[in-house]
């Protein structure tokens, strides 16, 4: 009797640290093996095992046993019928803990060949409120090991170990809610940013799958009838084999995405029992688990998502809360990307219309303007063809008409030049606009106190092809003067946008009407009659967004005309000029900005600069540099001057808009070479080279 | 002796046109623009024949002027009903020949399409 009463103050004692130890483990894995270790440990007994309850309620089913044996029975999938002749479908059933002793008749229950040794059992029913949740099996290898007393004693630990269970089952769906929201916070965070629907849906179903640690995902969406669900995006090879194969789903009741779609509802499929079913797709052999999702935008279902995991039960009724608020998200989303798909097509539709209305004014004006500047040419030929043939040809007369011919050749000529002038190859480099401007005001015969200029310090120098900036400049500055303007105010400034300078042409000219305006950017459209080819603000344009810049146009009507040029500002590094052999230098130039800006340059060199425009007077030099531009005197006679001294040779004219006719001039006259006037000290030392 | 007012702001043409009109035999009166056009004719009402118009120029403000030709056509209508006017114009538009007959245009002539511009000229004035 005293050993009985110690037997089971022992197994009191055992019962009490087991559930100690048990009721500390959360993780619903660990809670189990550790469980039945600690029994067999803390009781010495041959082996414990734990059962749980199917969905259904009609097996109990292994989760844990000790040793090989249990791991065996596991991978078995050892299962015992609620209420059937085993003692834990028994103990399950009546709610009761049960003994069996290999004493007897009860010998006929041990007969499992995993656990040969077993010679009583004891099972015990794991009871969580009126719930019977599953059932604990432990077995000894002795015979007659359980006593009745014993049972309320290990009863006490099945009841600890139902509640840890139920608490690891809280925890784990509390820790498993977090994650989702987490998740579906993340997810509708990264997809709400992204704008481009091509880019959006690829990128949401990686970020729902790393997130969620799911095997796949894929985004369907309606097509335009509503008949079919279309995948536009899913996860890994799999997804991308079947959006090339154009996998599509039919929306009702005959898949998951279909009645999902059709219903406005989610739907889930779990890998157990006859739903297997469901997961068929050659493409997703792992799935085991599915949820659909409808993307709802408005009260309008767009589409679904799809989310699978390789684990049976992945999903719960729970999950569809959190589950639904990312699918919200991923709908406001492509709403947003298909707003922003139809703004582009409805501003490209407006530019198709205005590139449309650019072309049918260009050549509308092109033909007037043929028509124009050949009708005199066809006309005087046929006239003159008919004078020769009546033997009537008056010298006067046909002079007149030559000139005419000649006259009307030359103006298509021009055209050809500003056409031209547009494909040169473009040296975009730091230039110093005053220059260009002077250069552009005095090519257009436009006198400097016509212009009022204004340079801050920090835009001195802007990106561009000094040829075609004093070009298009000069186009501007022409229109300004044959628009009546008496004086043109040229101001240019740094703009808020970075690295980007505002260079503003504002003329008192006549001004145009909105009319005029719009179709101001139109080749070959010119307000101004008859020696106009109207190419002069088109060719502008195309200048200034070659070196990546922008120009605009505002006009009033008897009030003037402003143009704004945005180029990118130039930076110049002026370190010390490399000389050469030159040391002696006379530049023939005004004292303008260019030629205090070269004089700068020189300052701490060794070279000795002269700068003059004094003919008479040219000082014995290693090398003349002349200013193309020069206001005080004419070039022609600099030129002949040089020549008369024998100096050409030593003669390079610098221009900041260089052109091949007059290239091939200058050079004809003996001068050793023209080239673009240097901006900062290094193109002065590959000057001076 | 037929005489012809031939208005038109392209130099070239303008001079051109009545070099070619004189050497087939007419008079010639030239004007550069509506206003100048209107003050020709009516220092000449009695001799001009027909009128041959460029339609775009210089309207009666001076201003270039798309269609300033019909202003003009109107003018020289109501100085004088039965004018013969030929609208010369570098547009074949359908729409603007029918503006044109609508004024009340005897013809619209193409510019660079073909040359029968005298011949034109004798048809209308044989034909009135």
């Amino acid at each position: 009797m005293t050993n009985d009463i110690q037997r089971h103050a022992t197994l009191l004692k055992a019962a009490a640290r087991a559930a100690k130890n048990i009721t500390t483990i959360l993780d619903p894995y660990e809670l189990f093996q550790r469980t039945v270790d600690i029994i067999c440990d803390e009781f010495g007994f041959y082996y414990a095992g734990v059962f749980l309850l199917d969905d259904k309620k009609q097996y109990a089913v292994l989760r844990a046993g000790r040793g090989e044996a249990g791991k065996a029975m596991i991978t078995e999938g050892h299962k015992l019928v609620i209420g059937g002749n085993s003692m834990i479908g028994a103990s399950i059933a009546n709610r009761q803990g049960r003994i069996a002793l290999d004493v007897g008749h009860e010998a006929v229950f041990f007969e499992n060949p995993h656990l040969p040794k077993t010679r009583s059992e004891m099972a015990l029913p794991l009871i969580v409120g009126d719930d019977v949740i599953g059932a604990l099996t432990v077995q000894s290898t002795e015979e007659a090991a359980f006593h009745d007393e014993d049972i309320a004693a290990l009863q006490t630990m099945a009841d600890q170990l139902a509640i840890a269970i139920q608490n690891s089952n809280l925890h784990r769906q509390a820790e498993r809610r977090s994650r989702l929201l987490k998740a579906a916070n993340r997810v509708g965070k990264e997809v709400t940013s992204i704008l481009d629907l091509e880019k959006l849906l690829p990128q949401t179903v990686n970020i729902i799958c790393e997130s969620y640690g799911l095997y796949y995902a894929g985004v369907f969406l309606l097509d335009e009838k509503g008949e079919y669900a279309i995948l536009r995006a899913g996860y890994g090879k799999a997804g991308k084999a079947m959006v090339a194969e154009g996998h599509k789903l039919k929306v009702g009741t005959d898949s998951m995405i279909g009645a999902c779609i059709a219903m406005g509802e989610a739907r889930i499929a779990l890998d157990v029992g006859e739903e297997r079913v469901h997961f068929k797709n050659p493409h997703l052999p792992h799935t085991r688990s599915e949820m659909a999702l409808p993307l709802v935008y408005g009260g309008k279902a767009v589409g679904a998502v799809t989310i699978q995991s390789s684990e049976e039960r992945a999903f719960s009724e729970d999950d569809i809360t959190t589950l639904l608020t990312m699918a919200e998200h991923l709908a406001v989303a492509i709403n947003n990307a298909r707003l922003i798909d139809e703004l582009k097509e409805a501003h490209n539709e407006i530019l198709r219309n205005k590139v449309f209305e650019a072309l049918t004014t260009a050549s509308t004006e092109a033909i007037h303007w043929i028509g124009n500047k050949t009708l005199p040419i066809s006309l005087t030929v046929a006239r003159l063809r008919e004078e020769i043939a009546d033997g009537k040809v008056d010298v006067e007369s046909l002079k007149e008409d030559l000139d005419m011919i000649s006259e009307s050749a030359a103006q298509i000529i021009q055209v050809k030049e500003q056409l031209i002038g547009a494909v040169r190859e473009m040296k975009p480099r730091p230039v110093l606009f005053a220059d260009v401007l002077r250069t552009a005001a005095s090519e257009r015969n436009i006198s400097e106190n016509a212009l009022k200029v204004d340079i801050a310090p920090a835009a001195a120098y802007v990106i561009a092809d000094s040829t075609q900036l004093t070009r298009a400049l000069g186009n501007i500055l022409q229109n300004a003067a044959e628009a009546g303007a008496k004086s043109v105010k040229v101001s240019v400034h740094p703009t808020e946008e970075r690295g980007l300078l505002e260079i503003e042409i504002e003329d008192d000219g006549a001004g145009m009407d909105e009319e005029t305006m719009r179709k101001a950017w139109s080749p070959f459209y010119t307000t101004r009659g008859v020696s106009h080819h109207g190419l002069g603000l088109p060719a502008a344009m195309h200048v200034v967004s070659q070196s990546q810049g922008r120009i605009a146009l505002v006009s009033e009507q008897g009030k003037g005309t402003t143009v704004a040029m945005y180029l990118p500002r130039g930076v110049v590094n002026n370190s010390q000029v490399q000389v050469g052999g030159v040391k002696n230098l006379l530049l023939i130039d005004d004292n303008d900005d260019w030629s205090n800006l070269f004089a700068e340059l020189l300052k701490d060199s060794k070279i000795k600069l002269t700068k003059s425009v004094d003919l008479k007077n040219i000082p014995a030099t290693d090398l003349i540099l002349v200013d193309e531009n020069i206001a005080s005197v004419s070039l022609t006679d600099v030129l002949s001057a040089l020549s008369t001294a024998g100096l050409a040779a030593k003669t390079v004219i610098l221009t900041s808009a260089i052109n091949p006719e007059r290239v091939t001039k200058f050079l004809r006259n003996g001068v050793k070479d023209v080239t673009v006037k240097p901006y900062s000290a290094s193109e002065v030392s590959e000057l001076l080279k | 002796m037929t005489t012809v007012l031939l208005v038109d702001d392209e130099k070239l043409i303008q001079r051109s046109l009545e070099k070619t009109l004189l050497r087939a035999g007419f008079d010639v009166l030239t004007a550069s623009d509506c206003k100048s056009g209107s003050e020709v004719f009516s220092k000449n009402a009695g001799e001009v024949n027909i009128a041959v118009l460029d339609l775009n120029m210089p309207g009666f403000d001076g201003m270039p002027k798309t269609g300033a030709g019909f202003d003009l056509l109107d003018d020289l209508k109501k100085k004088k009903a039965d004018l013969p006017v030929v609208i010369l114009t570098a547009y074949d538009e359908v729409s603007r020949a029918k503006d044109a007959a609508s004024h009340g245009a005897s013809a619209f002539f193409v510019k660079g399409r073909e040359q029968g511009l005298v011949e034109l000229i004798q048809k209308i004035l044989n034909e009135k």
